[in-house]
């Protein structure tokens, strides 16, 4: 035990005790050396880390070196002397050199839990060395944002459960980050702090291993998802001439790559999404081509659409097969953005009978909905850019078109509604509040990370400082600060009496709440020079949150409020801006409705389709999406089936189940889509176990037609 | 009874002429309402009826749905009354 010492002391009455090992007193010091006990180091300590003067300091000492003599403590550690000093300058009043004394840190027991458990809370993090790594690094990054990141004002709204701060435990992090392929195309890999730089790609296989390669650095730097522009367009250049089987390996080889769980940080996968379209989008059709080398091919890319196609319909022909046992990837997820272009495009009505087979069958597909002339880039679950002017200029160099949201905050919807009482003017005057205090914690995020930044590339975020195009690769000045809502059904719910679903009025006034927000975000976006944006907050483990704590501060309310079965603990508020899952609407209509809220909602949204065990044909779900397209605002769409995988025989069978249709076996695990993504359902929340229960699945909206399952949209 | 609803902001070139023609429709006795969309109110109610663009006018049905409308875009007193007029008669 290198980092234990025995504890030397002149006092006659240590003596006797400090000649047997186990009888010592023992000093662990933080930095795992060997110490003598020192009265002094208290001193410096605290003359280091606070405000407290020398005398004071000397005081304290003095007081925790008699209590340890008089108690008789056996053996001292470093951690036990730091709460002993706490103690006294608590006894002091000195509650400020307290707080800057504080030791951040786990329990022993925590920490045994964590390493020989799997964690049930939290199972997204699969159990191993790696993942408790990372769970012990956030749990104290997480306590140091809280204490010094942030200032108490924000903290404290964080821990009542107003707003919540996401991703404190990447604290020292942007949130999330989309990009262009031509960045590594053009510059090769040439990451600070690497040793072997690597020259532009000269094989698409070399160019997937970079992009690979780069995308595990961007995890190390980003909190969330990393996301990639144009991805099938940006490699056509260097597939000119590969054979169908080629074409096919490499599109396999992309998938396993971002498929491939407990590889990365922390044992999760690095939560890429795919951009693809069918057509060559209008920004980049004159933008000239970079191919093998690094070189301009000497065509435009408008020039490359039959191999930006023919590999958009590989990653499909992937996905439809799903991994080794049937499965459905969870990532990488796969984005076709449906433009007016992409109807105008030859062979998109194949094409989007592919992508419907495999939503169908598989459920990857996210259908993503250009309307207009917004171009845009959709970086994290459902996070996107609409592309203004300046960035049509940095799309003649698209490896300028890089991207990112700093942080995301969560509003708690309901809560202002309890407190508003019913009260119009104070609910509105609350939501404002709450808002002040998200931009107050996106202001000391920004300042946190500029600080970090400032160091260049000699500091902790050097691959987002580094410089290859006369620019840092985060582009502070377009980053985004997203504002996200939870439970706007359960606020309309309590404030009106009504759900929104449930009439006309209820509906109208979830607008008002939302058109507030946005009006209130874009005057504040002028006045602080940054941007911020309304998000359709994922909410994976937000909305259980907000319901325990409103459970806890608003009851009995609350409780008839919250949705889920509360005897079982498994409550929750409905995502962000949608209609109650648990209502019977036809999917149409709530893609109509819910796309209402889209337009106000820049930085991303989604609606839902849940299909259960069913599997339409890939017919009625291109209609599905065509109508969408025309008849509605709605951003984007996903089709999400459900599975049971059998953890003995290993196959897949369509619906949730608690046997194997197979061989009968009860160790199975259900899949399907939590939030934005598909995962296993025994990782799931309590929160969202209750929202799984109560999802409608469309069974009337879904009839036989022909002998042909039939989603229906009229 | 259809209600005109007329949506328009601040800063937009061809709205004065849009609230010009409501405020003739309003002075022949018939009932119309009008949106900015820099309020809440107006924002909300524009989001309702999927508009986009400003200046807007739509005629609605008691239940408000919509029966004609034009997006971005200033229509003739004429054409309004035109609307009005066939479903009345409808
Ligand atoms: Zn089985």
């Amino acid at each position: 035990m290198a980092n234990v010492i025995e504890m030397k002391e002149e006092r006659k009455d240590f003596k006797e005790e400090f000649e047997t090992t186990d009888m010592a007193l023992f000093v662990r010091t933080s930095e795992e050396s060997m110490n003598d006990w020192n009265r002094q180091r208290i001193v410096d300590a605290l003359v280091r880390e606070t405000y407290v003067d020398i005398d004071t300091a000397k005081e304290i000492a003095r007081d925790v070196e008699d209590l340890i003599v008089t108690s008789k403590i056996k053996m001292i550690t470093a951690p036990l002397v730091r709460e002993l000093v706490d103690t006294k300058l608590v006894e002091r009043g000195l509650e400020q050199a307290r707080k800057m004394h504080t030791r951040l840190g786990m329990p022993l027991y925590d920490v045994d839990q964590l390493i020989l458990h799997p964690n049930k809370e939290n199972a997204n993090v699969p159990h191993g060395p790696e993942a408790t790594n990372l769970t012990l690094a956030e749990r104290i990054k997480k306590e140091y944002a809280l204490l010094s990141v942030f200032s108490q004002e924000t903290a404290d709204a964080h821990m009542r459960g107003d707003i919540h701060l996401h991703d404190l435990g990447f604290v020292d992090r942007p949130y999330c980050s989309g990009q262009s392929l031509e960045y590594i195309k053009r510059f090769g890999l040439s990451l600070p702090n690497s040793i072997a730089m690597a020259k532009p790609a000269k094989h698409p296989e070399v160019l997937l291993a970079h992009m690979v390669k780069f995308a595990a650095g961007l995890q190390s730097n980003f909190a969330g998802a990393i996301g990639w522009d144009s991805v099938n367009l940006f490699f056509a250049p260097y597939l000119v001439g590969l054979s169908d089987r080629d074409l096919e390996q490499l599109a396999q080889m992309m998938i396993f790559e971002f498929s491939q769980q407990a590889v990365a940080r922390g044992g999760q996968a690095i939560f890429t999404d795919l951009n693809l379209y069918w057509e060559i989008p209008k920004h980049f059709e004159n933008v000239p081509a970079i191919g093998p080398g690094g070189e301009k091919t000497g065509k435009n890319y408008s020039e490359y659409m039959k191999e930006s196609q023919r590999f958009a319909w590989a990653l499909f022909n992937v996905f439809m097969e799903g991994d080794g046992s049937g499965r459905p990837f969870f990532f990488p997820k796969p984005l076709v953005h449906i433009t007016e272009k992409f109807f105008q495009t030859p062979g998109h009505m194949d094409f989007l009978h592919h992508i419907c087979e495999v939503a169908s069958a598989k459920g990857n597909t996210y259908f993503i909905f250009d309307r207009g002339e917004t171009a845009k880039i959709s970086e994290c679950c459902r996070l996107s850019f609409k592309l203004d002017q300046s960035d049509l200029e940095d799309a003649k160099e698209p490896w300028k078109m890089r991207y990112c949201a700093l942080q995301n905050v969560t509003l708690n919807l309901p809560r202002m509604a309890y407190l508003a009482k019913g009260d119009d003017t104070r609910l509105f005057s609350k939501l404002t509040e709450f808002i002040e205090v998200a931009i107050k914690a996106h202001l000391e995020k920004k300042s946190f990370i500029e600080k970090l930044l400032s160091v260049g590339e000699r500091g902790p975020l050097a691959l987002l400082a580094m410089n290859r195009d006369g620019s840092p690769y985060l582009r502070m000045h377009r980053a985004s600060f997203l504002i996200g809502m939870v439970g706007l059904n359960e606020l309309v719910q309590v404030h009106t009496g009504k759900e929104m679903h449930q009439s006309r009025q209820a509906f109208k006034f979830g607008l008002k709440v939302i058109a507030h927000m946005k009006l209130l975000v874009d005057k504040l976006s002028e006045r602080y020079g940054m941007h911020f944006v309304l998000e359709q907050t994922p909410a994976e483990s937000t909305a259980y949150r907000f319901a325990k704590l409103d459970l806890r501060f608003h009851s009995p309310q609350s409780g008839h409020i919250v949705k889920g079965d509360i005897s079982k603990g498994e409550v929750y508020y409905t995502n962000s801006t949608y209609l109650n899952n648990s209502a019977v609407i036809n999917p149409i209509e709530r893609v109509r409705q819910e796309g209402l809220f889209h337009p106000l909602i820049e930085a991303g949204a989604l609606t839902h389709i849940w299909l259960g065990e069913t599997r339409p044909s890939k017919e009625s779900l291109a209609n599905f999406v065509i109508k969408t397209f025309q008849r509605t605002q709605n951003d984007q769409i996903a089709f999400s089936p459900e599975f049971t995988t059998c953890n003995v025989c290993n196959r897949t069978s369509r619906g949730l189940r608690s046997s194997c249709p197979y061989c009968g076996s009860q160790e199975v695990d259900g899949i399907t889509r939590i939030t934005g993504y598909f995962t296993k359902v025994s990782s799931w929340n309590k929160g969202k176990i209750g929202e799984l229960h109560n999802r409608y699945r469309n069974q009337a909206y879904i009839e036989d037609q022909k002998g042909e399952t039939v989603l229906m949209t009229g | 009874m259809e209600l005109i609803k007329i949506f328009v902001k601040a800063k937009c070139p061809k709205c004065p002429a849009a609230k010009e023609i409501g405020m003739e429709l309003k002075r022949e006795g018939l009932p119309v309402l009008h949106y900015d969309l820099d309020t809440i109110d107006g924002l909300a109610e524009a989001s309702f009826h999927s508009i986009l663009s400003t200046p807007s006018l739509i005629i609605e049905d008691e239940e408000e749905r919509e029966i004609v409308s034009w997006r971005g875009m200033v229509p003739t007193l004429q054409e309004v009354k035109q609307h009005l007029l066939g479903t009345h008669l409808s």
